[in-house]
C-alpha cells in the first residue's frame, strides 16, 4: 500500500513535483501518465527511497520515506527507464549480483535467478553477455532484475518498451499476475493503450496530478457519453429526432449517415430505455454501441489545458 | 558499512575487470616496463666491463654505496634509483580502473538500479575502490618481488638486499596502498565531473607529476633512494590528500547527486 500526501521535490530553483497526493492499494496497478519532464521519474525515485522529498510525506507498506528509505528499497522492485545492465557480465551474473544486493543468499540466489530467467523467457540466453543482447532482451533482463526479490511494491517505467507484441503481452500478463498476488504496482508510461489495458486507475500528471480515476471514468470525462444507433428500414433516421428530443434522459441527438448519435447522461442505465423507445416508434435497429472519448483525447485535453495555462502565465 | 554488500560490489567489479583485456594490459604493462628498464641496464653492466672514465662520471652516485665494488655500486644505484618509478604504478593503474568503472556505469546508466537496492553509496564506493586498488597493489608487489629476485640472480645477492631494504619494504606496505587509495578516490571524484574515461584519466593523470618530480629530484640530487623519513613523510602527505579527497567525494557522491547528475 502506498500513501502519498502533499509530496514535493525541488531541485535548486526548479520544482519538479508538487502537491502530489494519491494512494495505491494492495493488488492495484496505478498508472502515471504524463509528458516528458512531467515529474513521473522524480515521483517514483522519491517513493522508491532513492531521493528525499523537499516536502510532504509518503508511506510505503508502513515505512515512511524519511525514516525507512533502506527498508523501502528492500521491499521495492524498480524497472528504470534505461535497463542499466552490466554489459560485460552474463544475464545470469547480472541477476545474481542484484539478488545479492537485495539480500538473497546461497541457493536462494540461484533459484530466484533461474525462476525469473524462465518468467521472461531468457533461460537459453542465461550465460551470454548482455552487451550482445537486443533492446528487447535487455528489457526482459531488467524486468527480471526488478522482480528477483519478490518485492511488495513495484515501479515499472515503460515496461514493454522495446518488446515485440508477444513479449509485451507476456509482460502484461505477468504484471497482472503480480496484481493478483497483492502487490502494489505503479506503471509510468507514455503508451496510453498499455495504460488502459494494464491499469486499474490512472493519474495524469504534469508537475502534479491533474486527474486520477479509472480508465473508463477518465474516458467519460473526456466528452459527453454518446450511443451510436445504426438503423435499417424504410424510415430515415431523421424521422426519430423529434422523438428523442422528447425523452428526458437524452441530452442531444443528431443524424449521422444511416444512424443516430445520441448523447446520454448515463449510457449504462439509459441505453435500454433508448432502445425501447426507438423500437416502440417503429425503428429497425441493427446495432447499438457506446462511444466514449479515447484516453488519448482526455490526456491531450488535460495536458493541453495545462500547457495553455502555463503559457498565459 | 556491511561487508557482504561491499564484497558483492567487489565481486561484480572484479568480473568486469577480468573480462576487460585492455584494462588488464594497462595494469600489467607499466609495471613490467618500469622493472624491465633498470633490469636491462643491470644485465648490460654485468655483461660488460665498465670504462673507468664512465665510472668517474657517476662517481657522485656510486658514492652512495661505499662498501660495494664500483661495478656493483653502479648496478645498485640504478636499481634503487629506478624504484621511485614503482610508485607510478599505484598512481596510474587504479586511476585507469576507477575512471573506467565510474564512467562505464555512467554511460550504461547502471548506477540507478544499484542504488535502488538496499546498497548504500559508501558500500558501492568501497567495493569499487577495493576492486580498483587491489590489482595495482598486487601488480606493484609482484613486480617488486620479481625485480629483487631477478636482479639478485643476474648480478649479486647484495642487490636483492638493496631492493628488499627496510625502507622499501615500508614504502611497499604503506605508501603503495595509500597512493592506490588516493588515486582511486581522485579517479572517482574526477569521473563524476566529466563524461568520458579518457578526459578523466588525463585530469587525474596530474597525480603522477609529484612522483616523477620526486624521482627526478632524487636523481639530480645524487640520492640513490628514499630515506625512511622521506617514506614516512610521504605516508603522511598522501594520507592528508586522501582525507581531503574523501571530504570532496562525500559532497559529490551523495545518492541524490549521483541520480540527478550521473545516472
Amino acid at each position: 500500500m502506498i500513501t502519498v500526501s502533499g509530496l514535493r521535490k525541488d531541485f535548486k530553483r526548479l520544482t519538479a513535483v508538487h502537491d502530489m497526493s494519491f494512494t495505491v492499494g494492495d493488488g492495484e496497478i496505478f498508472g502515471l501518465l504524463g509528458p516528458n519532464g512531467a515529474g513521473k521519474t522524480t515521483t517514483v525515485r522519491m517513493l522508491a527511497g532513492l531521493i528525499a522529498p523537499t516536502a510532504g510525506e509518503a508511506t510505503v507498506n508502513g515505512h515512511t520515506l524519511r525514516d525507512g528509505s533502506q527498508k523501502i528499497r528492500a521491499i521495492t522492485g524498480i524497472l528504470t527507464e534505461s535497463p542499466g545492465l552490466h554489459d560485460k557480465l552474463t544475464a545470469r551474473q547480472n541477476l545474481a549480483y542484484y539478488a545479492r544486493l537485495y539480500g538473497l543468499r546461497g541457493t536462494a540466489i540461484r533459484q530466484a535467478v533461474d525462476r525469473y530467467l524462465g518468467v521472461v523467457e531468457m533461460s537459453e540466453h542465461a550465460d551470454r553477455r548482455v552487451g550482445a543482447f537486443s533492446k528487447g532482451m535487455r528489457q526482459k533482463i531488467a524486468i527480471a532484475r526488478a522482480l528477483l526479490h519478490e518485492p511488495e511494491v513495484i515501479y515499472l517505467d515503460e515496461p514493454t518498451s522495446g518488446l515485440d507484441p508477444a513479449a509485451a503481452k507476456t509482460v502484461r500478463d505477468f504484471v497482472a499476475t503480480l496484481r493478483s498476488l497483492g502487490r502494489s504496482i505503479v506503471v509510468c508510461t507514455h503508451n496510453l493503450d498499455e495504460a488502459e489495458r494494464l491499469c486499474d486507475r490512472i493519474g495524469i500528471m504534469r508537475g502534479t496530478l491533474l486527474e486520477v480515476d479509472t480508465p473508463s471514468a477518465l474516458r467519460r470525462r473526456g466528452r459527453a457519453a454518446t450511443v451510436r444507433v445504426e438503423l435499417n428500414g424504410a424510415r430515415g433516421a431523421e424521422s426519430f429526432v423529434d422523438l428523442l428530443a422528447g425523452l428526458p434522459f437524452v441530452t442531444g441527438a443528431q443524424v449521422q449517415a444511416a444512424g443516430l448519435v445520441v448523447e446520454l447522461d448515463d449510457p449504462g442505465h439509459e441505453t435500454p430505455d433508448l432502445v425501447n423507445a426507438l423500437v416502440g416508434a417503429g425503428a429497425r435497429i441493427t446495432s447499438v454501441r457506446e462511444e466514449a472519448a479515447t484516453l488519448e483525447e482526455v490526456y491531450l485535453r488535460l495536458i493541453g489545458e495545462i500547457g495553455e495555462r502555463d503559457a498565459d502565465k | 558499512m556491511r561487508i557482504r554488500y561491499v564484497l558483492a560490489v567487489f565481486g561484480k567489479e572484479w568480473r568486469d575487470l577480468l573480462s576487460n583485456r585492455l584494462l588488464l594490459g594497462a595494469v600489467a604493462f607499466p609495471a613490467l616496463v618500469f622493472a624491465a628498464i633498470p633490469t636491462g641496464l643491470v644485465a648490460f653492466i654485468q655483461a660488460n666491463n665498465l670504462d673507468p672514465k664512465q665510472l668517474g662520471q657517476i662517481e657522485q652516485y656510486i658514492a652512495n654505496f661505499p662498501d660495494l665494488s664500483p661495478k656493483l655500486a653502479a648496478q645498485g644505484f640504478i636499481i634503487t634509483n629506478f624504484m621511485a618509478y614503482f610508485l607510478l604504478i599505484p598512481a596510474m593503474v587504479p586511476m585507469a580502473i576507477a575512471t573506467q568503472s565510474v564512467i562505464g556505469e555512467k554511460v550504461a546508466r547502471s548506477l540507478e538500479p544499484q542504488l535502488a537496492t538496499p546498497l548504500e553509496v559508501g558500500e558501492l564506493l568501497a567495493g569499487k575502490t577495493i576492486a580498483a586498488a587491489l590489482p595495482a597493489v598486487a601488480a606493484t608487489w609482484g613486480v617488486y618481488a620479481l625485480y629483487g629476485l631477478v636482479n639478485g640472480a643476474i648480478a649479486d645477492p647484495v642487490l636483492m638486499r638493496l631492493v628488499f631494504s627496510n625502507v622499501w619494504l615500508t614504502a611497499m606496505t604503506t605508501l603503495v596502498p595509500l597512493i592506490c587509495l588516493f588515486s582511486v578516490l581522485l579517479g572517482i571524484v574526477v569521473s563524476s565531473r566529466v563524461s568520458d574515461a579518457r578526459t578523466a584519466q588525463q585530469i587525474g593523470g596530474f597525480v603522477v607529476i609529484p612522483i616523477i618530480a620526486v624521482a627526478v629530484a632524487q636523481f639530480f640530487g645524487g640520492q640513490a633512494t628514499f630515506s625512511m623519513q622521506q617514506v614516512l613523510l610521504g605516508d603522511l602527505l598522501v594520507s592528508g590528500l586522501i582525507g581531503v579527497t574523501v571530504v570532496i567525494g562525500s559532497w559529490v557522491f551523495d545518492r541524490e547527486s549521483i541520480l540527478t547528475r550521473l545516472a
